[in-house]
């Protein structure tokens, strides 16, 4: 599973893709995480506010830390 | 992935403002209401706005994005090019380049300039400078800046 955050490295945007290692790890879901914090790269995505997240190339999430619960929607969605 | 966006510098803003181009400021209203653009043409559309009212913006006109420094403007480009506009561009510098060149304004230029940097990432910018680092507020001057393109002219 594909997963991109979007941001420009603010705290909201590391602590995002913290929580999504942490609950990847708790399910034992792999995911192949990146980061993507140039600017044009981001709005590519048309995302106004960050941190985005982007699954297999889709926009689940604009602006804020993701809650847990939907972290773990997302990941146990694509796994199942 | 996106074309890099077109910059250009206030002298060629000003120029193109007389020439018909219309001034998009993506300025929260109490930073306008302190220093604004002083041109005949000229939209007032914040960041915490831009994503709802976008679509106001005329795409057979050319259109120059503008703001503090130029950080706020350039993300609003971006999102137009994304929206399929082909007659933008981010003026780099913003206001207080604008005003550090003399060029028209209405208002305390000084505070414009000297003012500091209105926090971190993400959509609208907030409604007062803190001055300070916030881990949830948005606004045009990151933690880990943007390296610009390459700018025309001045």
């Amino acid at each position: 599973m594909d997963i991109k955050v979007l941001g420009t490295g603010c705290a909201n945007c590391r602590n995002t893709i913290a929580l999504i290692e942490q609950v990847a790890q708790a399910k034992g879901v792999a995911v192949n995480l990146q980061k993507v914090e140039e600017l044009r790269a981001i709005m590519s995505y048309g995302v106004m506010s960050t941190p985005g997240v982007v699954i297999d190339g889709k926009v689940v999430h604009a602006g804020g830390v993701p809650g847990r619960d939907k972290i773990e929607q997302w990941l146990v969605a694509k796994q199942g | 992935m996106l074309n890099e966006a077109k910059e250009v510098c206030p002298t060629t803003t000003l120029r193109m403002s007389r020439e018909g181009a219309l001034l998009v400021d993506v300025r929260e209203r109490d930073e306008i209401d302190s220093l604004a653009f002083d041109v005949p043409d000229l939209l007032v559309m914040p960041m915490s706005e831009f994503e709802r009212r976008c679509a106001e913006l005329p795409r057979d006109r050319d259109l120059v994005m503008v703001c503090r420094v130029g950080e706020r403007s350039l993300k609003a480009t971006y999102f137009l090019m994304y929206q399929g506009y082909t007659r933008v561009a981010n003026m780099e510098g913003g206001i207080a380049k604008w005003a550090r060149k003399g060029f028209p304004v209405k208002g305390n230029a000084s505070a414009a300039i000297a003012s500091p940097a209105t926090g971190c990432c993400g959509g609208a910018a907030p409604a007062k400078s803190t001055g300070g680092e916030s881990t949830s507020v948005a606004g045009e001057n990151c933690c880990a800046p943007q390296p610009k393109p390459a700018s025309a002219c001045c």
